[in-house]
């Protein structure tokens, strides 16, 4: 038996195996009919299928060996106006051989370039159409600077519909020999929130357990793999332990990799599920954007995060105090 | 163990009761008894010993442990008490013509010679010439340095006896018997560590020993060895406590200029510790705000280049979380280590292994590193627990190698 992550194993191959996100997908057929795509920009929430939309393009415009004639970058590794002044260029510049004139770049995580990275991005696309084209993907097309926009096809992608979501999870499961329940099914929907990338990690990782997939090993694999989540570290500091609450946040950044901006945005979504006073979450809401807004300025995030977390100390204590 | 020791230095609680327990200097210790003991037979020539050496290798110790060993009623004298010609007269005067009613003999002790300021303690010097001159009992004066020329004709009366450092083997040795009374099991090499550091000054090295052993069942080389990257003025330990509990404002940024101590690092110590020392929601909270404040300030340095504005991070740090809570001390409360800068130092390797798992995985699953670790990298932890042999096969579709493997798998 070969193992493999299913996201990958499942990732459709080709345009038609896209079973959802029909107008999309029917566009992207027309540009294969004509072995012409113009500059595109693929914008929507994670897990939506962007990435495969892209690599499905390539697949029917170029054939099995279409690795050949792409090339992925992701702007969160290889952001930079080096990279675009020199990998690039490099790749864009030669011709392809065969019928289809121009080579395809996919640029994923597009909307974490800088913004010089993305001038330099606009010259290139500008000056190299006739051998590549490019395909932006972004979380929001909005942190893409407008000259590029101007000069892309947008495509907005949407979350999956709630039935395309357990379709999929069924098929997999079919196809695994895996038991899923309904409340199984349920809670991963209810966790992943339309994240169909969120949905069959989570899916194969409630396989590795080895039983029957209800909602308790759901949610009990979801649990582990964030055992210190940030709503923990909140009620640490509520409860008045600043330093447990520290640490807590120091293991968010040391193993799980989160950055502050990650924390400090999922600190404010949390604010309004603690069971405090309004007015109470109104003023840690604040908190946080100041935070926020220093963070992106480039303060340090331990030291700023702990400041809140100092913040919630404070606020829990007057809480208890009934003012 | 209780959570809050009481404070008690341990250069008091470990003082030496007698002559033997003193440390090195055993020369000097045989001609100062050798002399004391010639008072038997008479006024010997030198009425008075003049000991000296540098700070905090025993010599006040050594009388106060010889006065212990003769049962002798020791006057003591030392720079916290005024010595003006009539402060002199009336300690010394008396007592060195006539013995004690109880037939205890008496020793007379002038400590912190160096101390004694011209303008407050005017004519102390002198008087305490004339003291000598005519004294019936022992008189003992302690200075760093007798050969100041104030000292000239003071230092003509004495038995001049020097006060060497001690090795840093005699150190180490004493801090072990410390650390068995204290029931540390401390690595030798982590002893001679902070015996080196010291320079023979034994009284900081039981002040860093405290600092950095009490409460602990071991004390490692690992423990104290990030001293070494730091040659202080003063220990930061003293800075961080200056800081913390600073008479005002100004007493906090002074101790700024204390530390030989780089200011980014001061900055870690200081928020390492807050919490520790400040427990009040509401100072704590403010202490905290006034760090990141400072951190603020560090942020826009680094943006403009503009290193005068160094004085508000010094300000915020020092001053600003000093005025922002009462600083009542609530007992011994040892300084901890920053864990950033552990984690910094001893994680480098580890934020490099995971960041190439994230490459990895993001190369087979289309994700950038960062998203890799947070996406796909927990659900990879589970799995391994789950399943081993499931997520080793992913691993190594993943071309992961066996260290990383270790890693994901916890077998470390």
């Amino acid at each position: 038996m070969s193992y493999e992550m299913w996201t990958e194993k499942y990732r459709p191959k080709t345009l038609d195996e896209i079973v959802d996100q029909e107008e999309i997908v029917s566009r992207l057929k027309s540009f294969v009919k004509a072995k012409n795509v113009p500059h595109c920009i693929f914008a929507g929430p994670p897990g939506t299928g962007k990435t495969t939309a892209a690599l499905c393009l390539a697949h029917d415009l170029y054939g099995e060996n279409y690795r050949e004639y792409i090339m992925e970058l992701n702007a969160s590794d290889e952001r930079g106006i080096n990279v675009v002044r020199e990998t690039v260029k490099t790749f864009a510049r030669t011709k392809p051989m065969g019928e289809v004139t121009f080579k395809l770049l996919i640029l994923d995580e597009a909307d974490n370039m800088t913004d010089d990275a993305q001038q330099a991005l606009r010259r290139t696309m500008e000056r190299y159409t006739e051998t590549a084209r490019f395909i932006l993907i972004a979380n929001y097309s909005g942190k893409i600077i407008e000259p590029i926009q101007s000069r892309c096809a947008p495509f907005r992608f949407t979350y999956l519909p709630r039935e395309a979501i357990i379709k999929r999870i069924k098929y997999i499961c079919e196809r695994e020999n895996v038991e899923i329940l309904d409340d199984g099914i349920e809670a991963i929907l209810e966790i992943s929130e339309g994240d169909l990338r969120r949905t069959v990690n989570i899916l194969q990782t409630a396989a590795s357990v080895g039983k029957p997939i209800d909602a308790e090993v759901v949610y009990s694999v979801v649990g582990r793999a964030n055992p210190h989540d940030v709503r923990e570290m909140m009620l640490s500091a509520l409860n008045g332990d600043f330093i447990s609450a520290r640490n807590k946040l120091r293991e968010l950044t040391q193993k799980y990799g989160l950055s502050g901006i990650d924390i400090i945005k999922q600190i404010h979504s949390e604010i309004f599920r603690l069971n405090i006073p309004d007015r109470w979450k109104v003023k840690l809401a604040d908190i946080a954007g100041e935070i926020d807004y220093r963070l992106i300025q480039g303060a340090s995030d331990e030291i700023q995060l702990s400041a809140l977390l100092a913040k919630l100390v404070e606020a829990g204590y007057e809480i208890k105090k009934g003012l | 163990m209780s959570a809050s020791i009481a404070y008690i230095p341990w250069t008091q609680k470990y003082r030496p009761r007698s002559l033997s327990e003193v440390i090195g200097n055993e020369e000097a210790k045989r001609k100062i008894l050798e002399w004391i003991r010639s008072w038997d037979r008479g006024i010997p020539e030198k009425r008075a010993l003049f000991i000296y050496g540098p700070p905090g290798i025993g010599k006040t110790v050594t009388v106060e442990a010889l006065a212990n060993d003769l049962n002798m009623e020791l006057i003591e004298s030392d720079a916290s008490s005024y010595r003006t010609e009539e402060a002199v007269r009336r300690l010394a005067g008396r007592a060195s013509q006539f013995g004690s009613i109880f037939g205890r003999k008496k020793l007379i002790l002038f400590d912190e010679l160096d101390g004694i300021t011209g303008s407050a303690d005017a004519g102390g010097l002198r008087e305490i010439t004339e003291v000598i001159k005519t004294t019936r009992v022992p008189i003992i004066l302690i200075a760093n340095d007798a050969f100041e020329p104030r000292f000239a004709s003071l230092r003509n009366l004495c038995l001049l006896i020097e006060f060497k450092k001690p090795s840093k083997v005699e150190v180490a040795r004493h801090l072990a018997k410390i650390c068995a009374r204290e029931g540390i099991d401390a690595e030798e090499a982590a002893l001679k560590f902070i015996a080196e550091r010291s320079g023979g000054d034994v009284r900081s090295a039981i002040n860093d020993l405290q600092a950095l052993a009490q409460g602990k069942s071991k004390l490692t080389y690992e423990d104290v060895s990030w001293l070494a990257s730091r040659d202080r003025k003063e220990e930061i330990f003293n800075v961080l406590r200056m800081i913390l509990y600073a008479r005002d404002a100004s007493a906090a940024k002074a101790a700024i200029n204390m530390a030989d101590v780089d200011l980014d690092m001061l900055l870690e110590w200081i928020y390492e510790n807050i919490p520790y020392h400040i427990k009040n929601p509401h100072e704590l909270a403010a202490a905290m705000d006034a760090l990141s404040k400072a951190d603020i300030y560090r942020g826009r340095i680094k943006e403009t280049q503009d290193w005068s504005l160094i004085r508000y991070v010094i300000d915020l740090m020092t001053a600003g979380v000093a005025s922002s809570w009462s600083r009542k001390s609530s007992g011994w409360v040892p300084f901890k280590f920053p864990e950033r800068i552990k984690m910094a130092s001893t994680s480098k390797e580890e934020r490099d292994l995971l960041s190439e798992i994230g490459r990895r995985i993001g190369r087979k699953c289309h994700l950038s590193s960062s998203r890799a670790i947070k996406e796909v990298l927990p659900y990879l932890r589970i799995i391994f627990q789950n399943n081993p042999k499931m997520g080793k096969g992913i691993a190594r579709w993943l071309d992961l190698n066996d260290e990383m493997i270790a890693y994901i798998s916890g077998k470390e």
